[in-house]
């Protein structure tokens, strides 16, 4: 329930992130565009400015060159025109030539002054050409239809005394063509002005060149006269019909328009915006000299900005699709983190378990020390250090009836695993030894026990032992452990031990027990080989030397191990610990225990040596003062020993030697025969039956029957090719 | 180790003066051929003067009683020492030899 309300706070912190990455990306694609669509607006309404004013330009030009020629036209007549004012007669010629010498004229007139000749009042001889055609007619424009002295290209001229291009006006007789007129006053020799010379020039083409100029597909391009009057323009029906003013009166938003016209007509160069129908349009308008025409290119800003709209619109859906992609990743990202988030949740759980579980694991051993502080006699310390959180390494102690129980014991494997058959191993220590006395039943119960349930296949090493404090007789049974140490005055040597199986392995293994004595000060050091097989950075392991190098038989125990422990640590550095270290270490204390003592005597392998022993065993036998039966009987037991070995040990004829030792206590002695020959188990003998008759009685065979029968214990171990042949005898 | 054989008709006496161990059981097992050779005796084995004995000593002493056994005589241990009486017995010689004190 509480892990649900995390994850909801979790995924509700994660939404709020992600949303704001998503605000920030958009933000920032979306100014990104903005910029980029500013300039390159600005960047387009520039090169739109250009083409306009570019096209105006020539445009322009192209007007001006046909309104120069006119009025060059009429300028290079002016002198046979003022000649002729005193040939009346010769006027119309003077005007043919000008419009058969200038194409661009298509028509020519001299009007006179009305009263300049009295012999005609009213005369001007018109010669003008039909559109499409050369031929050249000739009219008399003064007649009583047409009042040329009233009509603006008469009059303008002769008030401003210089040449003067007409309105633009639709010539009803000559074809309906729009047509412009340009006049120049005459003067005659006298200095009198005398009549008005004029050339008029079609403005057809001009509809077709200011038309055509194309910018854009759906430019288009206006011009206007000086009065407002629309010249081009796409509307055919307005041309000549309407003026600007009229026109802009009638739109929505005029005065924009009235703006426009008024700075059209007074001929200024400029450009604006004009707003119409929803449709925002680009004017760039500049006027055409002398004729006060006005010309106007209008471009639709959809036009101009076309282009860059489609960019913006395809960069939007560009964004869109990245958007939705971010919203798609973030939602996979927050998913993934959530389910990270629950393994290392699991992780976390599972190590606060182990964190338990080594804590249940620490309280089964003993861990205060000293552990029997009102004791003098035992002076103990041990210490175990998993590898990981739990480990497979035990050790248990503790004293019944006089006599130290204690164990070690080394899980195969690591972690979980070898920590619950520890749990185990150590529990089924304490229940089997509760009520038996001898290590070699409690090993062989224990591997019973262990070996009928053991479907995961693991198995402990160990090694236990029975001291009796009371007089440091050290019973002790090993399973598969590797030897402890004995820490004696005299050195540190390996405990002889048997290996054995290994705890677990199989049922019904037979365990063999072992027994040496402590003397007072003498220490055992139980391990596991994480201490010895601890490996430094460079794979070098601790090793035994260095072990051994560290005891000393005068330090506390406590001291001691923590020195070892001190040790380990330096040697191993940053190396991870490998395996899990325990070392369990017991000193035996009991200064009211005698001391031993030991003799040795060395024998060749001959067979004449062996009264030698008769000796060494009277000696004894005063020394502690044995009855002469009992040292008999001990003699006869050594030298069956000793010519066993004696005849066959050695090869006949080779050179060997015999050790004997005997090792003397209050209450026992041990003897020790050692020999470098063959492997020889006398111990493997057949039984002798003494219940046969003579007859049946084999010859062979008493010697260790002999043996057996008067040593309490008899023991054979081959170790470091040697036949150790162990014999113990009780007294007292 | 000192073997005394004496022989009054019928009777052969073997005296055993000494340890009897493995060494001397060599020399011994020779010495006492005449008792092997006349086992259809009496063989008298007198052990009162024997301090010590081995299992070879043991072993010719079964020597002369199979010999014995074979050949019809009779084997008499005389004045055996507690110690020795003890190995024979330990080892079930007893029931096999006719032992007489003195």
């Amino acid at each position: 329930m509480k892990k649900g309300i995390e994850n909801k706070s979790f995924l509700r912190q994660a939404s709020k992130t992600g949303l704001l990455l998503i605000v920030v990306a958009i933000v920032t694609l979306e100014a990104t565009a903005l910029v980029q669509y500013y300039f390159s607006q600005k960047g387009i309404r520039e090169e739109a400015s250009l083409r306009a004013q570019s096209q105006l330009e020539s445009t322009r030009l192209k007007i001006s060159a046909v309104i120069d020629e006119a009025e060059t036209a009429v300028r290079n007549s002016v002198w046979i025109a003022q000649w002729s004012l005193g040939y009346p007669d010769s006027m119309v010629a003077v005007t043919r030539r000008i419009v058969c010498e200038n194409p661009v004229v298509v028509g020519s007139t001299i009007a006179l002054v009305p009263g300049y000749l009295p012999s005609r009042p009213l005369f001007s001889p018109y010669s003008y050409q039909m559109p499409g055609e050369n031929e050249v007619h000739y009219r008399q424009l003064a007649t009583e239809a047409y009042d040329y002295p009233s009509q603006e290209w008469f009059v303008k001229p002769l008030e401003l005394q210089a040449g003067y291009w007409s309105e633009p006006y639709v010539d009803e007789g000559g074809g309906d063509i729009l047509m412009t007129t340009y006049s120049m006053p005459l003067w005659d020799y006298k200095g009198r002005l005398a009549a008005v010379l004029t050339a008029d020039i079609s403005l057809d083409w001009l509809t077709d060149l200011v038309g055509n100029v194309e910018v854009y597909p759906n430019a288009f391009s206006m011009m206007i006269s000086r009065t407002g009057q629309i010249m081009v323009c796409p509307v055919e029906s307005l041309i000549m019909s309407r003026r600007a003013q009229e026109v802009a009166a009638d739109m929505e938003g005029g005065d924009v328009f009235d703006e426009l016209n008024r700075s059209m007509m007074a001929g200024e160069t400029g450009n604006l915006s004009l707003k119409y129908r929803k449709t925002t349009n680009y004017v760039f308008y500049a006027p055409v000299e002398k004729t006060g025409w006005s010309m106007s290119i209008v471009i639709p800003d959809s036009e101009i900005y076309g282009g860059i709209r489609r960019i913006g619109m395809m960069v939007k859906v560009l964004q869109l699709v990245g958007i939705l992609m971010l919203i798609l990743i973030l939602r996979s990202s927050i998913k993934s983190q959530l389910k990270f988030k629950k393994l290392s949740e699991n992780k976390e759980r599972m190590e606060s378990e182990l964190k338990i579980g080594r804590g249940i694991q620490m309280s089964m051993i003993p861990k205060i020390f000293p552990p029997f502080p009102e004791r003098k006699d035992i002076d103990m310390y041990a210490s175990i250090v998993p590898a990981k959180e739990v480990g497979g390494d035990l050790y248990d102690f503790y004293i019944r009836e006089e006599k130290l129980y204690f164990c070690i014991g080394d899980v195969s494997g690591k972690g979980v695993p070898a920590s619950l058959v520890m749990a185990v191993t150590r529990r089924l220590f304490r229940t089997v030894s509760a009520h038996e006395k001898s290590p070699q039943r409690i090993v062989t119960i224990m591997n019973d026990s262990m070996s009928d349930m053991n479907e995961s296949n693991m198995f402990v090493t160990f090694f236990t032992g029975v001291l009796d404090l009371g007089n440091g007789h050290l019973r002790y049974c090993n399973a598969g452990h590797n030897a402890p140490l004995l820490v004696t005055g005299q050195g540190v040597r390996e405990l002889p031990v048997v290996s054995n199986l290994p705890l677990g392995v199989m049922p019904g293994t037979s365990f063999q027990e072992q027994e040496t004595d402590l003397a007072c000060q003498d220490g055992l050091f139980c391990y596991t080989d994480g201490l010895t097989e601890a490996e430094n950075a460079g794979h070098e392991l601790f090793g035994d030397d260095r072990l051994i190098a560290l005891l000393r038989s005068d330090s506390l125990a406590e001291s001691q191990l923590k020195a070892v422990s001190q040790s380990v640590m330096e040697f191993v550095g940053d190396a991870p610990q490998s395996d899990d270290l325990t070392m369990l270490y017991l000193r035996y204390m009991n200064e009211s225990l005698p001391d031993r003592a030991e003799r040795h005597l060395i024998l060749h392998n001959d067979i004449q040596q062996i009264p030698q022993l008769a000796g060494f065993i009277e000696a004894i036998a005063d020394e502690i003062h044995l009855d002469q039966s009992l040292a008999m009987s001990l003699n006869l037991a050594l030298e069956e020993a000793v010519s066993n070995v004696i005849m066959y040990a050695y090869p006949e004829g080779s050179d060997g030697l015999v050790d004997i030792e005997a090792i003397i206590r209050h209450d026992r002695l041990d003897f020790i025969i050692t020999d470098s020959g063959k492997p020889f188990d006398p111990t493997q003998a057949p039984e002798v039956d003494t219940t046969l008759g003579v007859e049946e009685r084999a010859i062979g065979g008493l010697g260790i029957y002999l043996v057996r029968n008067i040593m309490d214990d008899v023991r054979y171990e081959r170790a470091e090719a040697k036949n150790i042949l162990s014999m113990t005898k009780r007294i007292q | 180790m000192e073997v005394k054989i004496n022989q009054v008709e019928k009777v052969i006496t073997a005296q055993f003066i000494g340890r009897l161990d493995t060494p001397a059981s060599l020399e011994v097992s020779r010495q006492v051929q005449p008792l092997i050779d006349h086992a259809d005796l009496t063989v008298v084995l007198d052990c009162s003067q024997m301090e010590y004995i081995s299992s070879s000593g043991l072993r010719i002493f079964l020597t002369i009683r199979k010999a014995a056994s074979a050949r019809g005589g009779r084997v008499i241990i005389r004045n055996m020492n507690e110690d020795i009486r003890k190995v024979f017995m330990m080892t079930g010689f007893l029931n096999l030899f006719e032992v007489e004190k003195a």
